[in-house]
């Protein structure tokens, strides 16, 4: 076990390098460089020479390259060309923000989607299966800033049961504060598991049909189990496996999707900082939020492995 | 189990989240009285992105403006015809021949702090400037030799040679910062300027939330608001990335204004909300098409004329503006009237006159494929322009009818502004973001020895570069006039560029809880600059 979380712990450790390294050279290549959007009519060449040089941008790519790598070792992310402060700091401000949104979409996607695959499962060719796999596929094709619309213009602006943007009513404290957050955050945690949620039941549906089809679940049948505890505790436990390495790769996506929902809900998070620092070529600070993005995406699929594979030795093999 | 595993999941992410949220602690920390009493206006406002810097001197982006313009004063403003307005400076005028501009500042004018401002600030914030060669001010600022603040009310900024817009751009333009504040800070081009504000505008930075919400509380001394001080207690910046939730926000009373324009497509929504009114602007830019003079066949005056001839201005602002925008024969914005020139007429749109004219030039359609053999280019433009990606469209097809072949060549805006930059392009389809007068717009489009302008052209004319020069160091005005007004008919003839449109900018905000906005044009300031906050009032 300890061989496989080394190897595990190696893996992500390379990932995340590569993550770090293809981020400085793409945004590199970019075409222009991030005085391009400052200069404005009068801007002379003189200054937009100084401007690359207190950004270290007139030096070459490789010692541009070391010397982030240096930093980077020593915690330091570096100084955002805009804001002229640390990012680490700027980032530090918003990931828990963007932490708080994903995580409820991600803990209400697992709540709803199992249910709805298993029931389908269970169900299998009957109206109701048929109903949950319609809204299944529907779901898969939905596109987030559309869901996101959507969900603002109706519950937001035409019927005023949520607020339009933002994370928290400003002016409220105490318990007014917590319930303000929540009041916030229900459309957009809503617009991600609405599109999250079609591969998820979808994937759990099929699973639990093949665990059924099992020669234990027979087996357990014959011995007289209820059909309640046969599907939830013996299926699912088994059906649930796969789904785990979904909930992985999920974390990946609602990360992506965060960036877009957070931009239409104007809620303060990393993915909105991310919109914004593109906007405005501001290498540190997109490089400091994809490389924390990375870690997280990297650190949860390694933790998903190990847990796979806590629960199924074989894998391990 | 699994129903267990399920919920400790769910308890653990829950504590994270609570763990997350004490460290960002919910709501901003600070001492800013939340409680707003009922006699206390606060007026909301969207902006669309986070301030990216504080320090005013340094600052280069829009929306940092419309914060910053409301905290630190500047010597003029642009008033609501874009001329230049009295502000901090209550004259100006130019000696020694036009080579020392002085400014004689008011009075009156105050620090939050209670500290008076005087010209040392002024010349404190204009060396710093040259110093660290801050923002684009520090361009503006290439003619100055010294600066003199003989007493607190005047200050003299001594040129080495005379330059007819001086005074109006560093007026406008410049941030006066407070020397006593800023001068602890070192090198300010690494001055954050991020806490502890002092400023001398209507309003000033109280706290930020980041990502959220900016507070500013009001100055209790400011002279040019009636009764000496803004009407409004708060002004308070919220951020709504995305334009369509900002109108939606507006809508729904969460903002009483929206600091971007409202899209000309989207601007009929609100017709049918009778609380919500429409202010328009015009720009201060406008859109055009800019030929390479490098290209052999654009540098031919026929060649341009005849381009000039083949689009049709008026079906463009009909179907990309939807009829809202003014159409420009020189290459000096209608919005400058004293310096347009109204004899010119725009090239009539004739795609057959453009044909013949070709022909007479002794262009020729050897292979009969209905084009010129030699008359084939690329138009450059920005894609996520929509306005420009439609006004290429429409060119390419009226071009067709003249013999003249364009291929689409609108790619991502970085690549756009490399491409325009390095002169890569046959035809740069484009709009000029802010021009705040004429004399600089012309030394920044058409002097071939400037280098910090954007001759987009190429152009190296000896004449242009004659005309601009002899009219930069007039400062007798009729004079100045007359002189631009002739460099307007020269770029006229050359066809230089085509003119296509000065677009207009609608700014939309909630008229039943307040009005007295001044709005300037462009939507560089638009509706939020210091002058205008100062002079609203809440409806009653």
């Amino acid at each position: 076990m300890l061989r496989f979380v080394l190897s595990r712990a190696l893996k992500a450790v390379l990932t995340v390098w590569i993550a770090i390294t293809s981020t400085f050279f793409l945004l590199r290549l970019l075409p222009g460089d991030p005085t391009t959007l400052m200069v404005e009519g009068d801007m002379t060449p003189e200054m937009q020479a100084a401007l690359l040089k207190t950004y270290g941008l007139d030096r070459p790519l490789w010692e541009q390259y070391v010397s982030y790598l240096r930093e980077l070792v020593q915690g330091n992310l570096g100084i955002s060309f805009r804001q002229i402060q640390p990012v680490t700091d700027i980032i530090v401000d918003r990931l828990p923000w963007t932490l708080l949104l994903a995580g409820c979409a991600f803990v209400l996607t697992v709540a709803v989607g199992i249910p709805i695959g298993v029931t389908a499962a269970v169900n299998r060719g009957k109206w109701l299966d048929r109903a949950l796999q319609g809204f299944g596929i529907s779901a898969n094709a939905l596109f987030v800033p559309s869901v996101a619309i959507l969900l603002l213009v109706f519950f937001g602006a035409q019927l005023g049961w949520f607020p339009i943007g933002g994370a928290i009513d400003p002016d409220t404290r105490g318990v007014g504060a917590y319930l303000s957050l929540a009041h916030h955050l229900v459309l957009p945690v809503l617009s991600l598991v609405l599109v999250q949620l079609g591969p998820y039941a979808l994937t759990l549906r099929t699973n639990m049909i093949e665990v059924l089809g099992e020669d234990y679940i027979r087996a357990a049948q014959a011995r007289g189990l209820s059909a309640r505890r046969r599907v939830w505790k013996h299926g699912l436990r088994n059906a649930i496996l796969p789904a785990l390495t979904l909930m992985g790769l999920q974390l990946g996506t609602l990360v992506g999707g965060a960036v877009l929902t957070e931009t239409v809900f104007a809620y303060p998070g990393v993915g909105r900082l991310i919109y914004e620092a593109v906007g405005q070529q501001d290498y540190p600070v997109i490089q400091g939020a994809f490389i924390m993005l990375a870690v997280t995406v990297v650190f949860a699929n390694a933790l998903t492995d190990m847990l796979y594979a806590v629960l199924n030795p074989r894998i391990r093999l | 189990m699994a129903v267990k595993g399920r919920w400790r999941l769910a308890v653990a992410l829950g504590v994270v989240a609570t763990l997350g949220l004490s460290g960002c602690g919910l709501n901003e920390d600070n001492n800013s009285s939340s409680s707003n009493s009922s006699s206390e206006a606060v007026l909301r406002i969207g902006t669309t992105t986070d301030v990216s810097n504080f320090n005013p001197l340094q600052s280069l982006s829009k929306t940092d403006s419309w914060i910053l313009n409301a905290m630190y004063p500047h010597l003029l403003r642009i008033d609501e015809n874009a001329k230049k307005s009295p502000e901090l400076a209550k004259e100006y005028r130019y000696e020694d021949d036009g080579k020392t501009a002085v400014f004689v500042l008011r009075d009156d004018f105050k620090w939050s702090d209670g500290k008076p401002v005087v010209a040392d600030d002024v010349k404190f914030s204009a060396e710093k400037i040259m110093e660290y060669k801050l923002g684009n001010v520090a361009a503006k600022l290439t003619w100055v030799e010294s600066i003199e603040a003989p007493d607190a009310t005047t200050v003299k900024f001594k040129l080495s040679q005379p330059y007819a817009p001086f005074a109006e751009g560093v007026g406008f333009w410049m941030s006066v910062v407070p020397k006593h504040i800023f001068e602890q800070a070192g090198d300010l081009s690494k001055f954050a300027n991020d806490s502890n504000w002092v400023g001398a505008g209507p309003f000033v930075l109280d706290s930020v939330t980041k990502g959220q919400r900016y507070v500013m509380k009001r100055n209790e001394h400011y002279p040019l608001a009636p009764g000496g001080k803004a009407a409004v207690s708060q002004v308070e910046y919220r951020v709504y990335p995305d334009v369509n939730t900002m109108m939606l926000a507006l809508r729904n009373g969460d903002i009483d204004l929206m600091g971007t324009p409202v899209p000309i497509s989207a601007a009929k929504t609100f017709e049918g909300d009778d609380k919500i009114k429409l202010e328009k602007v015009g720009a201060l830019g406008f859109a055009h098409l800019t030929y390479n003079m490098k290209n052999k066949y654009l540098a031919d005056q026929q060649v341009r004329q005849a381009l000039s001839m083949a689009v049709d201005t008026k079906a463009i602002i009909a179907a990309v503006l939807q009829g809202d925008g003014q159409q420009m024969a020189g290459p000096i914005s209608p919005i400058f009237s004293e310096y347009d020139n109204t004899e010119l007429q725009p090239y009539p749109f004739d795609p057959e006159g453009a044909k013949a004219k070709l022909s007479a030039a002794g262009y020729q359609d050897g292979n009969n494929d209905g084009f010129f053999d030699e008359l084939s280019f690329g138009v450059a433009c920005d894609q996520s322009n929509a306005n420009i990606t439609r006004v290429v469209q429409l060119f390419r097809e009226s071009a067709a009818k003249a013999g003249i072949k364009l291929e689409n060549e609108c790619v991502e805006r970085n690549t756009f502004l490399t491409r325009t930059k390095n002169g890569e392009y046959d035809i740069d389809a484009s709009q000029w973001g802010v021009f705040d007068n004429p004399m600089d717009q012309l030394r920044s489009t058409y002097l071939s020895s400037n280098p910090g302008g954007i001759n987009y052209n190429l152009l190296e004319s000896a004449e242009m570069d004659a005309l601009i020069n002899d009219a930069a160091g007039t400062t007798d005005p009729e004079e100045f006039k007359t002189k631009i007004k002739n460099i307007d008919k020269v770029v006229h003839e050359q066809a230089y560029l085509t003119p296509l449109y000065v677009e207009n900018f609608q700014f939309a905000y909630n008229a039943s809880k307040f009005t007295g906005f001044v709005p300037s044009p462009s939507d560089l300031l638009g509706m939020v600059t210091a002058y205008s906050l100062a002079q609203v009032t809440p409806v009653k």
